[in-house]
């Protein structure tokens, strides 16, 4: 092991000590801000929590919580401009006090670089039972089906006999089901009561069994996610329901702010960021396009005018590239005049913001525009059967992967899986029910491997996942495990009900060689494997005598 | 000029302190002791007879700049170089830094990786004036 080798390993384990310190140093310093908001007379509090921000905006960085460490570093700038210059406005302090009691919501930006992701059969050993369904369903009939069906997904489901039970219960749950049927249905009411203090309402879905605009629309008002009437397409409720999570659970909005007025651009950021937005800003034109590749933003906020360039011409130069012409770019103007606007978007950009801004303006514009282009960008990337990435976005994903693997020493496994005997499903039974059978799969897999995996439909039945810092060995374990749940699933076609299994093969980027071709060919083979060894199967060795 | 070996480093932050430790450790070879404070470091100085001392900026008690006065003071310190490490980064900050004295300054947040190179280039730096 080389010596950079040994720090890593060991910057591994002090980085696990210093996100634990972290998180109660964390609450600890929203304790004192919570003082400071409701005493602002007296300057001991923000003193200490002046000192805890500056020690964070020291450490942070270093562990790589850069995002935190920064605005730690903003915070304490102005926490300090405030005790030097008291000022008589209080809505100073509790508004910095405020963005200090969100700092925690930066702690993510670290599952980015998984350098340190847990051990991936720690974490797929969690994914599949920590999500918490509440089932409000008067029929019992439909209750011990939809039950069922959840629980065979790996979602842990409680059935309720009225809502106030739910709203008891909210904290432990993750997601609501509600039968419009039952007594105490009351759109309105719901809305607010499924929100804890200070985050989102958790995600509802609604079951009725008229199908009217009304119905809808009354779904619509209490903040559903889906709305499935009677008789219930399960797989796609469930699919619902896992979509649902993802536009719930997706990382926090990039923005990338470019402006020469530096202070400017850390006001933007700091308003950004206490909205647990990843913020960074770069003014280096030669530096850029490399800050956009490695960043990746969903919004790009520019001023219109700077010293070289201006806004619009900056704005094309990114145009230039295939890549970031999904992402809206934002300019930010003293530009009053309407035409001199038009023309400055017709040449590029989406959006104009008018100087002075506004903290809530800036919020919405920006807010708006990054949900507008992730959902867009998701689209055209994934598959409209299964959500799941397209051919050629897997096979990008893969080569990111195997990059960072080599980077990192971290081993990736690359699985190909595929459904034995698609054919005659859709032969037999018809092609709608065989698309269950791949939703179905799709979901599972969704399901049971972490949030850093990466999952692609590769043909018609066949997968591709790319499961980073997962060693061979684990990779077996896990896709076995999902094999088993899946032979376990019973599909219904007419009269008939009927099981699947698939087959797969797994190859594997890791030491001595850490191989960045032929891992797909491999990985195919040992597919190839798998089927002529009697299918529902995982092969992670290559066949002696054949090779 | 002499191999680099002994370092202390006076930090109140735990964290950092291991991070640097570690680091210096084994990417610089280094021999490090570590103090929680100004006053430890100056208590454990004479024994330990550093060759460079690793010191942080803002430190309730005794703060970077009084320590490295104190440390002056001591016999075993002359033509020793101390480097400050410090989240502020302002110019004039800096400045004020190496006017009192110190060797060279290190930014928080700091590159484990790199932490070695950059000590022993401000100790090549030193050692060539």
């Amino acid at each position: 092991m080389s010596n950079k080798d040994q720090l890593s390993s060991q910057l591994a384990e002090l980085e696990n000590r210093f996100r634990e310190r972290l998180r109660v140093e964390l609450a600890e310093m929203a304790n004192v801000a919570k003082q400071a908001q409701s005493d602002n007379s007296d300057p001991s509090s923000q003193l200490v929590l002046r000192d805890q921000l500056h020690k964070l905006a020291g450490s942070a960085g270093t562990f790589g919580y850069n995002t935190l460490g920064t605005a730690c570093r903003d915070l304490e700038v102005q926490l300090q401009q405030q005790l030097d210059n008291p000022s008589a406005d209080e809505a100073i302090i509790r508004r910095l006090a405020a963005q200090v009691i969100q700092l925690d919501t930066l702690l993510i930006d670290k599952a980015d670089t998984l350098r340190h992701a847990p051990s991936a059969s720690e974490e797929h050993a969690i994914a599949n039972t920590d999500r918490h369904i509440a089932l409000v369903v008067e029929e019992e009939e439909l209750a011990q089906q939809m039950s069922q069906t959840l629980t065979s997904f790996g979602y842990q489901v409680s059935q309720f006999a009225e809502l106030p039970e739910v709203f008891k219960s909210l904290s432990s749950l993750d997601a609501v089901i509600v039968d419009t049927s039952i007594s105490e249905w009351k759109a309105q009411e719901l809305t607010e009561k499924l929100r804890t203090p200070g985050s989102e309402p958790l995600p509802l879905l609604v079951i009725s069994s008229d199908d009217c605009f009304n119905s809808r629309l009354e779904a619509v008002r209490a903040g559903a996610r889906g709305f499935f009437t009677k008789p219930v397409d399960l797989p796609s409720l469930e699919s619902r329901l896992e979509r649902s999570f993802t536009n719930y659970q997706a990382g926090p909005f990039r923005v990338l702010i470019i402006d020469d007025d530096t202070e400017l651009a850390a006001r933007y950021a700091l308003i950004l960021t206490s909205e647990g937005m990843l913020v960074e800003s770069e003014f280096d034109p030669e530096l850029l396009l490399e800050k956009m590749h490695a960043f990746g933003p969903d919004v790009v906020l520019m001023d219109i005018n700077m010293p070289d360039f201006s806004g619009p011409e900056l704005a094309q130069v990114i145009r230039l590239n295939d890549d970031w012409l999904r992402v809206p770019i934002i300019y930010l103007s003293a530009e009053t005049n309407a035409e001199r606007q038009m023309s400055a978007l017709l040449k590029a950009g989406d959006d104009f913001i008018t100087k002075p801004i506004s903290d809530s303006a800036l919020l919405t514009t920006v807010y708006a525009r990054a949900q507008r282009a992730r959902m867009v960008s998701d689209a055209l990337s994934r598959d409209s059967l299964t959500g799941l990435l397209k051919h050629a976005d897997i096979k990008d994903q893969l080569d990111i992967e195997i990059g960072r693997a080599q980077r990192s020493k971290q081993p990736v496994s690359i699985a190909m899986i595929d459904i034995d005997h698609f054919k005659s499903v859709n032969d037999q039974y018809g092609h709608p029910v065989g698309d269950n059978v791949i939703r179905a799969l799709s979901n599972l897999l969704r399901q049971r491997l972490r949030k850093i995996d990466r999952l692609g439909r590769y043909g018609g039945e066949e997968f591709l996942a790319v499961l980073p810092n997962c060693s061979i060995e684990d990779a077996q374990q896990i896709l076995d495990e999902i094999r088993t749940a899946f032979v376990a699933l019973k599909f219904s076609a007419d009269e008939h009900s009927f099981t699947c299994s698939f087959s797969a093969g797994i190859s594997v980027c890791a030491a001595p060689d850490w191989p960045d071709e032929g891992l797909l060919d491999q990985a195919d083979k040992r597919l190839y494997q798998a089927k002529k060894a009697g299918r529902n199967q995982v092969c992670s060795e290559s066949d002696k005598a054949a090779s | 000029m002499n191999k680099l070996e002994r370092i202390i480093h006076i930090e109140d932050d735990l964290s950092i302190q291991e991070v640097a430790r570690v680091a210096l450790e084994i990417v610089g070879g280094f021999t490090v002791k570590s103090c929680d404070s100004g006053a430890q470091g100056l208590a454990e100085t004479p024994a330990f007879n550093p060759q460079l001392v690793l010191l942080d900026v803002m430190m309730p008690g005794m703060d970077g700049p009084q320590t490295l006065t104190e440390l002056q003071k001591l016999p075993c310190m002359a033509n020793v170089p101390v480097v400050f490490m410090t989240a502020k980064a302002q110019t004039q900050e800096v400045s004020a830094y190496h006017q009192l004295g110190a060797a060279g300054v290190i930014i928080k947040p700091f590159d484990p990786m790199t932490l070695s190179e950059q000590i022993t280039e401000i100790w090549n730096t030193w050692h060539e004036q």
